[in-house]
This record gives C-alpha cells, sequence and structure tokens, in this order.
C-alpha cells in the first residue's frame, strides 16, 4: 500500500510524512476511519445503531453485526439530523470511538511507558531528568483511545460553527488526541482525484452537496445541499411500489425463512418468521432500506438524457427498453420496465417526482442541475469555467447506472459554451469514500505538520481556535 | 564406388589412414567456433567478420543479472518522536525513519552526545525535522504605521478597521481574491454600517447579487491603492526600477468599473443559450470560408498578373545579372570566357604567341579591380551574345539567306538522339491539365489547325509554339473574364435589389447581411463601370469558344450574396488589374 520502503528514500517532491494520523469521515450512512496513506478506511462501519430501551438501562448496539440481529424491542436510529449535521452528539461519539477502536487503535494494551510525551512539555523535552514525570502522566490516561493518533475529521461544507467546537472538543478532551484538524468534505474529495479547484458534487445518503472550492478552500457563499440524495430515491421507490397493480410488498431478508420460487408477478410462497416480541418498527424500516439498496444497485437506472424523461418521446423510448428483473427475498419477482428510470428522475427533474400526501413535490432548485447553477452564480465569475472543467462526482447515490450521463446532459444544457468535465473515478470504493482517501491524503503529507492543531494550542485558546485555524 | 582406398591405390600412396585423419578435423574445428550464433551483435555485422575469427574475442551477451541485494542484517528502524520547525508550539509527532539517519540526526543536534541509550524508547530523544519547513511560506503584504494611515491612506469609504480587516483577510488566504471575497464579512463594530450602503445599489445589477456591499473589485480597488500609495511613498517614482515601476503602474491603473464590465461580460458569455452558441459557431465557420474563398481569388489574381505582365522568361538568360554578383559567379563566367576565347582563337588560326598563356586565370581573378572590369566587360559581351548567337564553329560561314535557303539551324546545345519534329508538335499542344489541353485543342481546330501538321520543320514548330502560348494566354484572359462577368452580375442582380428596396418595395431578404452586400454594389458601381468596357473587348477574341463555359457561370453566381460580400471589398483592386490586363490584351492584338 504504502510505495515507501527502505530502498525508495522519499525523493524530490514527494511530500510524504506520515504520523500514523488517523482519518475519520461520519457519513450518514457510513462511518469511514482509517489510518492516513492507506487507500481505503480499513474501518467502514453503519453509522446506523441499535438501541434497546431495557430495565437494566439503555443498551448502544454498534456495528454490522448487531444492527441487523432482530432482538426483542431493537430500534435502529442514526445520530444525524434532518438538515445534514450531527444531531446526538453523544451517541455519536461513542459511535465514532467505536468506528476507530473496533478496528484500528484496539483496546488499549500499550506498555504506559511508550505513550505520547506530548502532554509532558511541548517544546521539546531534551532534559533526561524530566522523563520520569513521564510515566505517572501516562499512566492516568490510559483511558483515552486515541493518544497516539492525531485525527483529520471531515464535516459537511455547511457545518455551523457549535457543531465543529464541539467536534474539537469531543476529539481533545474525550480521545485525548495530540493534533485535530477539521476539513469540509469537498476539498477532501477534490483532493482525492488530484484537484486542487473544482466543484464537487456529492451525493450521499441523506444529502446532495454542490461545493465549489479554490485551491483546496470552500467557497462557502457556493455551498449548496438537497435532501434529494439516495434516501430520497428510496423513498421514490417505496412510493413506484405502493402506487403499482398490485401493491407491491417489501419484505426483508429476517422475516423470511424459506421461499420456493414462483413465477414473474405471482404472489410469494415463502414461510415467514414471526418475532415475539418483535423489533421496533425502525429495524423493520431499516432493513427494508437494505431491500430498497440492493434494488438501487441492480434496477435502478438514470434516463441518461440527453434530455428529461418527460420529454417528447423519451418516456416511450424509455419503455421499449428491456427491463431488469429483481427477486425480492420472499421470492417474489417481475421485471421491471419504465419504474427504474422514473425512481432517480426525481433528482434531476422535481415535477417527474412520485409524490403522494407525506411526500410533497421536492422543490425545483433543490434538483441536482439547479443546485451547480446556483453554486455557480454564487462564485466569481472568473472561476465559473474553471470549475466546470473540473466537476468532481462522489459519494454513492452517484453510482447509479448512468448518473453520469445524465449529469453531464444536463450541465452542458445549462452551460453550452464551457468545456464541462466530469471527473468519477470509476472504482466504487474511490468513488464512495472519496473525501475520506482525500483525507488520508492529505493527513499523511509532511506539509500537513504544521496546520494541525495541537492539544496545547487548544488548552491555549479554546474550542474557537477551530474556527481560526480550519478554514 | 571408388573409396578413398581405391584411389590411394591407384595413386600409389600408401595405406596408412594417418594422413586423411588429421586432415578431417582440421577442416571441421575452424567451422566449430563460427557455429554458436553470436548474440550480442547484429547478423550484419557477424557477417563483416568473414570466415575468420575476429581479432577480438567477441563474447555472447548474457542475461544481465542483477546482483543480488547486499543481505546483510535487516535494516533497523526506529519510531521517531520529531517536532516541527514551521511550528511553534512544539508539537511532538512520530513517524518511522531508518535508525542510522536519525541517530546521526540525534547526535547532530544533541551536540554530540550519545552517551544516552537511544534505544530504550522512554529516554528517546525528541529530533527537531526542518524537512516541510520550506513550505511554510507567508506571504509579502504592505505594511503601515498609523501616522502613515492618517496622512495618506484615509478613505471616505473605508474605515481603519475595514483596512485592517481586508488586509488580514488577503494576507490569510494569500491574495486568492475569489477566497477572500467570499470569506469577507467584516461586522462594523458600531457606527462603521451606513457608509456602505451607498454603493449596494449599483451592486444589485451583478449577476451574482451579493447580500454584502463589497465585490470583489471594490476590494481589490482598495487594497491595490493602499499598495500604490504604500509603495510610491517608500520608493519616489523617479527611483523606481522597471519592474517596480510596472508593478506600480499595473496597481495604479486597476479600474473597477471597467473590471467589472468585464466581468459581466464574461457571466454574459457564459450564460449563453445553446442556439447562441450555434449560431455563433455557425457564423464562425462561414466566416473562415468567406476569407479561403477571399485569399484563394487573390492568388489566382496574383498568379494571372505575373502571367500576364511580366516577359516570357529566356531559359538561356535566366539567371541574368543576378548571378555575377558574387565572386564565385564571377570566376565562373571567367572561366567561360577563356574557355570561348581559347576556343575561338584555335578555330580561327594560330594560337596567340605566349600572351594567352599570360592570362591564367588565378591572375585575372587576384586583382578585384581587374576582375570588376572583366565582368562588366564580360556582362556586355554576354548581352550582345545573346541578341546575335555567337558564330558558329564551322568555317564558312552563312549569310542569313542562305541560311535560311539551305535550312540551316545552329543550336547552343543538341539533345542526344533522334527525335521527330511532329513529336514535338504533339508535345506543345498538350497543358498540365486535361481541361486546358482539351480547350487548346478547340482552339486549334476553330483556327482551321489540323491535328497532324504535315511537314513538322523547326520553323514551323516555332511558329507554332508561338501560336500555342498565345491560345494559352488567351484561354487564361477568358476565364478571367468570365469570372469577374459573374460577379458583375451578382452585384447588379444586388444592386437591383437595393433599388427595389430603395424604391419602396418590400425587401425579399431583409437580413443584416444584404445591407452590407448593397452597400457593396454600391461601390462597385462606382468603379465597375470602368473594367467591363475592355472585358467586351476580350471577348472579341475568346468569343467563338466561350459558349461551352458560359453556364458555368450561372452556377457562380448562384453561390449567394456572401460570396459578393467578399469580392465586391476587392473591386477597386480588381479594376485596376483588368485595366492592365487589358492594356497587355491590346498590344498582344496589335503584334497579332
Amino acid at each position: 500500500m504504502n510505495a515507501l520502503n527502505s530502498s525508495t528514500a522519499p525523493a524530490g517532491e514527494y511530500a510524504g510524512d506520515e504520523v500514523s494520523a488517523i482519518v475519520l469521515d461520519p457519513g450518514y450512512n457510513t462511518t469511514r476511519a482509517g489510518f492516513a496513506g492507506e487507500d481505503v478506511p480499513k474501518s467502514v462501519c453503519p453509522t446506523f445503531y441499535g438501541y434497546i430501551d431495557s430495565d437494566s438501562g439503555p443498551q448502544y448496539l454498534f456495528g454490522e453485526n448487531a444492527i441487523h440481529n432482530p432482538q426483542a424491542n431493537l430500534q435502529i436510529k442514526n445520530p444525524w439530523g434532518a438538515d445534514g449535521i450531527v444531531e446526538d452528539w453523544d451517541t455519536a461519539t461513542k459511535l465514532w470511538q467505536y468506528a476507530i477502536t473496533s478496528r484500528l487503535t484496539g483496546p488499549r494494551e500499550r506498555p504506559p511507558i511508550r505513550s505520547s510525551a506530548n502532554e509532558q512539555n511541548g517544546s521539546g523535552n531534551r532534559d533526561p531528568d524530566a522523563m520520569d514525570v513521564d510515566v505517572e502522566v501516562a499512566v492516568e490516561s490510559t483511558e483515552k483511545p486515541l493518544e497516539d493518533s492525531p485525527l483529520l475529521m471531515t464535516e459537511p461544507g455547511w457545518n455551523p460553527t457549535k457543531a465543529r467546537e464541539k467536534a474539537i472538543e469531543i476529539a481533545m478532551e474525550e480521545w485525548g488526541t495530540p493534533a485535530f484538524y477539521l476539513q469540509k468534505t469537498g476539498v477532501l474529495a477534490a483532493f482525492a482525484s488530484g484537484k486542487a479547484s473544482g466543484i464537487i458534487i456529492d451525493v450521499g445518503a441523506s444529502h446532495t452537496s454542490v461545493t465549489p472550492v479554490l485551491d483546496g478552500m470552500v467557497l462557502k457563499k457556493g455551498v449548496q445541499k438537497s435532501p434529494l440524495a439516495g434516501n430520497f430515491v428510496s423513498s421514490q421507490i417505496r412510493l413506484l411500489f405502493k402506487q403499482a397493480q398490485p401493491e407491491i410488498q417489501i419484505t426483508p431478508h429476517y422475516l423470511v425463512k424459506s421461499k420456493t420460487a414462483v413465477d414473474a408477478g405471482a404472489p410469494a410462497q415463502a414461510v415467514y418468521r414471526s418475532f415475539d416480541p418483535p423489533p421496533h418498527s425502525s429495524f423493520r424500516h431499516h432493513e427494508e432500506d437494505r431491500v430498497l439498496t440492493e434494488f438501487k444497485e441492480s434496477v435502478v437506472e438514470v434516463w441518461p438524457g440527453p434530455q428529461r424523461l418527460s420529454v417528447g418521446p423519451n418516456e416511450e423510448i424509455a419503455k421499449s427498453q428491456p427491463g431488469r428483473p429483481f427477486e425480492m427475498p420472499d421470492g417474489w419477482n417481475q421485471v421491471f420496465g419504465i419504474e427504474r428510470f422514473k425512481a432517480a428522475e426525481g433528482l434531476f427533474d422535481a415535477s417527474a417526482a412520485q409524490t403522494d400526501a407525506e411526500h410533497p413535490r421536492p422543490k425545483d432548485e433543490h434538483t441536482i442541475p439547479k443546485l451547480v447553477q446556483a453554486a455557480l452564480a454564487s462564485v466569481d465569475a472568473d472561476q465559473r469555467p474553471m470549475l466546470l472543467a473540473n466537476i468532481v462526482v462522489t459519494g454513492g447515490s452517484t453510482l447509479l447506472y448512468k448518473f453520469n450521463d445524465r449529469l453531464l446532459a444536463e450541465l452542458n444544457a445549462m452551460y453550452p459554451s464551457t468545456r464541462n468535465k466530469i471527473i468519477a473515478p470509476g472504482s466504487i470504493v474511490e468513488r464512495k469514500y472519496a473525501a475520506w482517501i482525500g483525507g488520508s491524503i492529505l493527513a499523511s503529507l509532511g506539509s500537513f505538520h504544521q496546520l494541525w492543531i495541537s492539544k496545547k494550542e487548544y488548552e491555549e485558546h479554546g474550542v474557537n481556535i477551530v474556527e481560526k485555524r480550519c478554514r | 564406388m571408388a573409396t578413398g582406398r581405391d584411389v590411394r591405390d591407384i595413386f600409389g600412396l600408401p595405406a596408412g589412414s594417418d594422413a586423411t585423419k588429421t586432415a578431417v578435423p582440421k577442416r571441421a574445428k575452424p567451422a566449430a567456433p563460427a557455429k554458436p550464433r553470436i548474440q550480442g551483435v547484429a547478423r550484419e555485422v557477424a557477417a563483416l567478420y568473414g570466415e575468420r575469427p575476429p581479432p577480438v574475442a567477441v563474447y555472447e551477451e548474457k542475461k544481465a543479472y542483477r546482483p543480488k541485494r547486499n543481505t546483510g542484517p535487516a535494516k533497523q528502524w526506529v519510531e521517531e518522536r520529531f517536532t516541527n520547525q514551521a511550528r511553534s508550539d512544539g508539537l511532538v509527532l512520530r513517524h518511522w525513519r531508518r535508525k542510522d539517519e536519525w541517530e546521526k540526526l540525534v547526535a547532530q543536534q544533541q551536540d554530540g552526545d550519545i552517551s544516552m541509550d537511544t534505544s530504550s524508547l522512554e529516554v528517546q530523544p525528541i529530533v527537531s525535522r526542518s524537512d516541510f519547513v520550506k513550505y511554510n511560506v507567508e506571504v509579502d503584504m504592505p505594511t503601515f504605521t498609523d501616522e502613515e494611515y492618517d496622512a495618506h491612506l484615509r478613505s471616505d469609504d473605508w474605515s481603519r478597521e475595514e483596512t485592517d480587516y481586508l488586509l488580514s483577510l488577503v494576507k490569510d488566504y494569500a491574495y486568492r481574491w475569489p477566497v477572500i471575497w467570499d470569506r469577507y464579512d467584516f461586522q462594523p463594530g458600531g457606527a462603521q454600517g451606513p457608509q456602505e450602503k451607498g454603493d449596494s445599489n449599483a451592486l444589485s445589477t451583478m449577476p451574482f447579487a451579493p447580500t454584502k456591499a463589497r465585490t470583489v473589485e471594490d476590494l481589490k480597488a482598495r487594497f491595490y491603492d493602499i499598495s500604490a500609495r504604500l509603495m510610491r511613498l517608500r520608493i519616489p517614482e523617479v527611483q523606481m526600477d522597471a519592474e517596480q515601476y510596472q508593478l506600480y503602474e499595473t496597481l495604479q491603473k486597476y479600474n473597477p468599473h471597467s473590471e467589472r464590465n468585464r466581468k459581466e461580460l464574461a457571466a454574459a458569455l457564459m450564460n449563453r443559450s445553446m442556439d447562441e452558441v450555434k449560431e455563433e459557431e455557425f457564423l464562425l465557420t462561414e466566416l473562415q470560408r468567406i476569407n479561403m474563398a477571399a485569399s484563394r481569388l487573390d492568388a489566382e489574381r496574383d498568379e494571372l498578373r505575373a502571367r500576364l505582365e511580366t516577359p516570357i522568361p529566356n531559359p538561356g538568360n535566366a539567371p541574368g545579372l543576378q548571378s555575377f554578383h558574387t565572386s564565385a559567379g564571377l570566376q565562373q563566367l571567367f572561366n567561360q570566357l577563356v574557355a570561348q576565347e581559347k576556343n575561338k582563337k584555335k578555330a580561327a588560326g594560330p594560337p596567340a604567341p605566349g600572351g594567352r598563356l599570360n592570362l591564367s586565370t588565378t591572375e585575372a581573378a587576384g586583382t578585384p579591380t581587374t576582375n570588376g572590369q572583366a565582368a562588366q566587360q564580360l556582362a556586355a559581351n554576354r548581352r550582345t551574345s545573346m541578341a546575335q548567337p555567337p558564330p558558329p564553329t564551322p568555317v564558312r560561314q552563312l549569310s542569313p539567306q542562305a541560311e535560311y535557303r539551305f535550312n540551316v539551324s545552329t543550336h547552343d546545345r543538341l539533345t542526344s538522339g533522334v527525335s521527330f519534329g511532329s513529336d514535338k508538335l504533339l508535345k506543345m499542344r498538350q497543358a498540365k491539365s486535361n481541361v486546358q489541353t482539351q480547350k487548346i485543342a478547340a482552339a486549334l481546330a476553330e483556327l482551321g489547325i489540323s491535328e497532324i501538321i504535315s511537314i513538322p520543320t523547326s520553323r514551323v514548330a516555332e511558329v507554332f509554339e508561338q501560336l500555342v502560348s498565345k491560345v494559352g494566354k488567351l484561354l487564361d484572359v477568358r476565364k478571367v473574364r468570365e469570372k469577374e462577368e459573374g460577379e458583375c452580375r451578382v452585384l447588379e442582380a444586388m444592386k437591383a435589389q437595393k433599388e427595389a428596396k430603395e424604391n419602396g418595395m418590400p425587401a425579399v431578404e431583409g437580413s443584416g447581411r444584404g445591407n452590407a452586400g448593397s452597400a457593396a454594389a454600391v461601390k462597385r458601381e462606382e468603379v465597375g463601370e470602368t473594367p467591363r468596357p475592355e472585358e467586351m473587348e476580350v471577348d472579341g477574341e475568346g468569343e467563338e469558344d466561350a459558349d461551352g463555359e458560359a453556364d458555368e457561370d450561372e452556377g457562380r453566381s448562384k453561390r449567394g450574396t456572401s460570396e459578393a460580400v467578399s469580392t465586391s471589398t476587392r473591386a477597386r483592386k480588381r479594376s485596376a488589374s483588368v485595366l492592365s490586363q487589358a492594356s497587355t490584351k491590346s498590344t498582344k492584338r496589335a503584334r497579332k
């Protein structure tokens, strides 16, 4: 992974200098963590967590295995709020800590003697007499999970000051990290693609964001976000299923004991499990979402353009294209034709979104092309062509089939006179974890050492140092 | 079958086989070492060695094995604790370094005190690293004192606080103006607020309608203004060197309004619709096409002018005096003349006594004055010799009449071999292009010249050559005439159209281009009248076979108005060229 071996000493402008920093990239759907300098996050754990309110006090369940286990009264929750900012900080802290310690640092078993010297004397103590103090300090701080590793955390472009201050507080006070830095996901995603400037379109689970970045700095006025993202597509699919004749039932895997093959469209013949007491309804909803994720991955397709699905004969053309089969966990299966185009059309065309009483029509300005337009409009006119030549696409939901084709078609229609270029990494891992990878690059740079906020600085200036330093 | 034994028997040789035994391996031996193919050298090179082995042994290049890496004990690494010199807070981080390298650094930084046990971690010294300090760069900022600010930098629009805020932002974001503008969020402490309202109205027209009062241009203008003032304060204008003055000028000349307009235009350019972009593309290609057609027409015209105006180049005369401007040329000429003289004298009579030998070429060439004179003389000689070819070598001089009578011809140079006069004539009929050949043939047929000329004497050939060259010229002229006529027709049509429009008729083609075309037509009117009579005159000669090409003109005239626009701009030029054509024409006719 790391090409720096003993025979190839770093030469010239190779600026890597790894200090075993940890990069934490929390998202709505998954939380990514790993060591800087690696190319994939080692620890990817779901941000959803299980919560059981038992008599003996609340019980939290983290990790992939725990949250898919149908236990009695198990609730599935998410610490993120609807506005794309962490709401439940206490749980989030636990969850992130789980993500870091479960795979990366592990329980602290190191001899106390090796632990950090940061606390003892910041200014590089070379006095051998002072060394004996070290042992005591180390012993009393063993509980903190991140004492050896600087921590680089990511944040969404619209993160308010309060949330940022909270983040540094957690890192410094609770985890005891010697150094900390907060960087925006947009910038890091651009770095992952090797760009210092560009406009980053990040379609995640809960939010779609468009971030103009110039020389590694976010242009804050241009940051746009909208709730039309992966979860929106899932809800669109739910609506499509509900409107279908007959209504399509989503049966999650955990309810199915055994199934037999049936013809397409025929009712399922399966033996179901029952649970007593059953898990919370949120558990079922979460498990259904897993099925829908599978559906999105294998069936849903974005109408590739160049025009909207509703324009002219496009719908007829879409109907004439071969459908894709999908089988539910209970054995029910069908070939999906135009429905698979309709599910994601709402991302680009608000009027084409499925609606009902609970799901009103999305706003026009929340569609992806409009977000890009708004972002560009609030950027200096000179920078716009440059930004359009560096459109970085990232986020798990951009893996929808033909997503990039459609996006480019929409952008070309809006800005016909510029050279619009989409940069989308081909590999799924790079697309999904671009922000983490960018963070991994950034935190392993030798020139980044001077940007860390050290514990000493934090103690001197307090939480608002994050506003001054992490711009 | 006769074996070796039998032969030996016949020759009476002893039956002993030792002689043959030695001979056979001898023959085999030299072949054996040559056998292995030498791989390092190319086959052709190997063949050059011949049968003998090369004097230097050629070794086959074996596979190059990389020597195994030095298999010593594994290199030791140390998790080094270090501080970054770019930091002031002494943050200690760790990274892995080779132990030997690390020990060196430790020894260096501990002033040679390596007494401590470096292997145990508890007392591991912290080293100071400066590997990446070079990236810790700060931007240059203008600085000023309070007095300077009061004296020179005050502004009605900018408070001191806001100016300081601006400068701090510029420093923080290292002159990245879009970022500075993006982050610019000055909260005036108290009463400074209202003064910013002044230009907010003007700003609302900006494409990116900011809620803030300051635009990038405002920020830049203020900062550049401060920089320029401070610069002048530090270095008086007269003392600035070129670079400084250039910078100073740029700073001073910054005009936020023009910059703002420029940005508006840039935004407008970007926000064009697809149709507009397509139209621009179309217009650009159209323009390119027109330009190409125009340049092609110019080239054709130039070629024709050159053909009609310059005298027929005489191949013998081709170098002209030009070639005698260099000393080498003169030398050559001199040699040539000396040789000619020699020949003449040899032919004329007994060699001149002695004197001729004195006229060695080196001697004459050595003196520049005589050389120059000689050259002049020789040039003069040469000119006369051109007019009347030098007397032929035969002893008997024939009078011109006699020459004519006996059909004696003189040649500067004879081609080897025998050729038919009729072949020569046939060659003259052929032009470069097939079409042209056909046209020449048609013209000759009209003139009643049969395809095969019965007695192709050299004199006939001469006359025929003249005729053919004239025909060629006339064909060229006709081509031009047709082109001109076509253009005239187009322009007249446009003129008529314009007149119709002026008379109150509704214009059929109300496009913007129509105006330009009509304006051009007017221009043509002024100059276009003159060429026409001449062109008609030309008709007289080309008429006979012009009919065939007449329909081509129709096609040309249909090429649309765009062509007319381009041609009309050259109307003036054309009339001049036509005049010159006409004059050459008339002289030619007179000759005929």
